[in-house]
């Protein structure tokens, strides 16, 4: 069994120094490793994600983010990025990680995805130039996703996690008013997640949504934005089977 | 006070745009907001969401007050919780 704790949207600035700290220090005894689901500050500063990395610096818990639209405000991403890689976050975005669990491979892909509406009500790459390529940054980013969880399959990863900021699914954003569904996620990460195939795909962004979904491909969905989940992460527990054997699976290293 | 004149004053007093122009300040300012649902309910408005922090609910009231000045307000904003979890969900 792998204990998989995951938060997002927990937008710390520097009136959150120390707040999650307490709650992360007990991972250890109920989790294998932490899921950030991004916007893991306000407004995307150097100084907000040094906050950030103080809540995790030296946890016995592997620990993996993607970054959320609130950590590209302030337009340093890698620097805000370049802060969690030093404090021991391995910051994914197109790529995927490895996690040894008690000799079991888990394979974590990330991206943060973006938005565009789900099937039958999504934008289209069609018309003016900022238009396709709103479009075509979200299809870049689920592009990233599926070979990333393909190369994790070829890994031998017998337990693969899809994580992202922005939604796969509809279902999680119940809650939200409709109308700003596109802004909230698109169908092509969850087209991406059943391509490739995954255990789990765990996403944050909306915070009036809930909690529970699934993509078409059958693949449980989990809303982690803290202010969903109501505490300061949830832990899932996934039963792992032998690595997949696809016709994708053969690729190499890991982005 | 000519026509146009009563259009400007009538858009500067529209309850509608008043939340509008809230909600762009609660995202460009010092709270980066952009959970926060603002709403009109009847003759007042709704405000409603969660915040990270107790800092962050003060500056929301402020921002309110300021925007919606001599409008009735109803809050229901919440601090997010930052306990660890009682339980694991098992996933199928």
């Amino acid at each position: 069994m792998i204990r998989v704790a995951a938060v997002g949207d927990i937008h710390m600035g520097l009136d959150s120094q120390g707040l999650l700290r307490p709650a992360f220090d007990t991972l250890p005894d109920c989790a294998d490793l932490l899921l950030l689901a991004g916007d893991l500050t306000r407004h995307g500063t150097p100084e907000e994600a040094r906050v950030v990395a103080e809540e995790v610096t030296g946890l016995p818990v592997p620990v993996v983010a993607v970054l959320g639209n609130h950590d590209h405000h302030d337009e340093k991403p890698e620097e805000v990025a370049a802060v969690l890689n030093a404090a021991g976050v391995r910051v994914l975005e197109g790529q995927g990680m490895v996690v040894e669990v008690d000799g079991a491979r888990v394979g974590v892909a990330g991206t943060k995805g973006f938005g565009g509406g789900f099937v039958g009500r999504s934008g289209s790459e069609f018309g003016e130039p900022l238009m396709k390529e709103f479009i075509r940054y979200t299809r870049r980013c689920a592009d990233g996703l599926r070979t990333a969880l393909d190369e994790l399959a070829g890994q031998g990863c017998g337990t693969r996690v899809a994580l992202t900021h922005f939604s796969p699914v509809p279902d999680t954003l119940a809650g939200e008013p409709p109308e700003i569904y596109p802004f909230l996620g698109s169908y092509l990460l969850a087209e991406a997640i059943d391509t490739a195939g995954a255990d789990l795909a765990v996403h944050g962004h909306a915070h009036a949504g809930t909690e529970h979904g699934m993509t078409s491909g059958g693949v449980p969905v989990r809303n982690v934005a803290q202010p969903v989940i109501r505490r300061a992460f949830s832990v899932y527990h996934l039963h792992g089977h032998e690595a997949p054997t696809t016709a994708s699976a053969s690729a190499g290293a890991v982005g | 006070m000519n026509a146009h004149a009563g259009n400007a004053e009538r858009a500067e007093n529209n309850v509608e745009y008043r939340i509008a122009h809230l909600q762009e300040r609660l995202a460009a300012g010092e709270l980066g907001e952009l959970g926060m649902r603002v709403e009109p309910r009847g003759s007042a408005v709704a405000v409603m969401g969660t915040v990270p922090t107790a800092h962050c609910r003060e500056e929301l009231l402020r921002a309110v007050d300021e925007e919606l000045a001599g409008l009735a307000v109803h809050y229901d904003i919440v601090v997010a919780e930052a306990a660890a979890p009682d339980h694991p969900e098992e996933v199928a």
